[in-house]
């Protein structure tokens, strides 16, 4: 009876670790096969890893290439740069030295403004001048009016005599005749003293308007020679401020 | 050589002068009247004041008549005023032509004026001589009693053509203003 009981056990056992060896194997096969799965899923990803690591190197390549490329450009841009920076350099030193000369005549040509500005002393003097002329034609003017006031007092005399060589009658006939034309060269002189009061005031019109063109004139000069100064001096304060 | 639009503007910029620095007080009234001959405005004194303003391209002639009479020296010579009337009376002349000279600076940039000097008005038949451009002559009435002549003359040596603008009001100068 224990025999059987132990045989039963045993096949029991037997038929246990049978099953068990058939699950263990049947796990491990499942387990490889896992594996194997894992691993060629990892190959497969290894292998599009690869392709993406070879289309960045073809690209980091290709980038290479063109940094080389622009490199070379901006090396050639440097160096026409640096061509044109010399040139700057010596254009900015041309300037500088024209600069001092600019400066050097924009002193000249204020103080010559300046020097010339005294011309207006010159014109006053002419105005001063008329003046002078102005006081003989005055002078002019006052001996016409004795003149003419000695004329007049001809004319009355001559008309007297007339009178006196009609009332003499026959003996008076040539004294009528001289006192006529006395009258008569009266009366010439004094259309003549008439006409030099009229060239008198015109000489004094035009002599005045004269004068005081060029006196105006002088100070239209002045002005304009002390705004040609102040230009001047502008220039040469502001060619100051430039940093050489 | 002067275009209307010239003279018009030579003519406005004198009224304004004349009404600004003739009368001796601002608020005297200052009557204007065109007169149609120079030989009128002779009539209005027995003296004038000649000024000149001149440029490159004209030279301007500003004659005022006067006569040392009664009212006009009342006018001008105050009571405590002892100058004697002409320096006065040139003094205002100055005045009147400096205020001319100053407006025409805006349209001409060189110009120069001379001092007044004082000549008998039989001279003035003679101004033909000059040649005018322009030949206009006014009567002004002061304050109602003083009475002047005046007489624009420009003598032009190149095209003149301007317009001035002589509505602006005119600045007063010669005031202190206190704050």
């Amino acid at each position: 009876m224990i025999q059987q009981y132990l045989l039963a056990a045993l096949a029991g056992s037997a038929a246990t670790a049978l099953f068990g060896l058939a699950a263990h194997r049947l796990h491990i096969a499942r387990f490889a096969a896992r594996l194997r799965a894992d691993a060629q899923a990892q190959i497969e990803s290894l292998k599009l890893e690869q392709n993406n690591l070879d289309v960045l190197a073809e690209e980091r390549k290709q980038a290479e290439h063109r940094l080389q490329t622009e490199t070379a450009q901006l090396r050639a841009e440097l160096m026409e740069q640096s061509a044109s920076v010399d040139a700057l350099r010596t254009a900015l030193k041309a300037a500088t030295d024209d600069k001092a000369q600019w400066a050097q005549q924009a002193r000249q040509l204020a103080s010559e403004a300046a020097r010339l500005k005294s011309l207006g002393a010159a014109f006053e003097r002419w105005h001063e001048q008329m003046i002078s002329l102005m006081t003989q034609n005055h002078d002019m003017h006052a001996k016409n009016q004795e003149l003419s006031s000695i004329v007049r007092h001809v004319v009355i005399v001559s008309l007297n005599a007339s009178i006196e060589a009609a009332r003499a009658g026959a003996a008076g006939r040539g004294f009528a005749v001289v006192a006529s034309e006395v009258r008569t060269l009266a009366a010439r002189s004094e259309e003549l003293s008439k006409s030099y009061r009229d060239s008198l005031h015109r000489n004094d019109l035009t002599t005045t308007s004269t004068f005081q063109d060029i006196q105006a004139g002088g100070k239209m000069i002045a002005a304009s020679l002390a705004s040609v100064e102040s230009m001047a001096s502008q220039f040469h304060a502001k060619l100051d401020e430039v940093p050489a | 050589m002067i275009t209307a639009h010239a003279k018009d503007s030579f003519e406005r910029i004198f009224r304004k002068a004349a009404q600004a620095r003739l009368p001796s007080s601002p608020d005297d009234e200052c009557a204007i009247m065109p007169l149609a001959q120079t030989g009128e405005s002779a009539a209005q004194g027995t003296q004038v004041a000649v000024l000149t303003i001149s440029s490159i391209v004209f030279r301007l002639l500003l004659i005022l008549h006067f006569d040392e009479n009664d009212s006009t020296r009342g006018y001008y010579l105050k009571e405590a005023d002892e100058r004697p009337f002409q320096e006065a009376f040139l003094e205002i002349c100055n005045l009147c032509c400096g205020a001319m000279n100053q407006e025409l600076l805006r349209y001409f940039p060189d110009l120069g004026m001379s001092t007044p000097y004082v000549l008998s008005a039989r001279c003035l038949p003679h101004l033909h001589e000059l040649q005018p451009a322009l030949l206009s002559s006014y009567s002004v009435t002061l304050g109602g009693t003083a009475r002047l002549g005046a007489t624009v003359c420009v003598c032009a040596y190149a095209p003149v053509d301007f317009i001035a603008d002589t509505s602006a009001v005119e600045e007063t100068s010669g005031e202190l203003e206190l704050f």
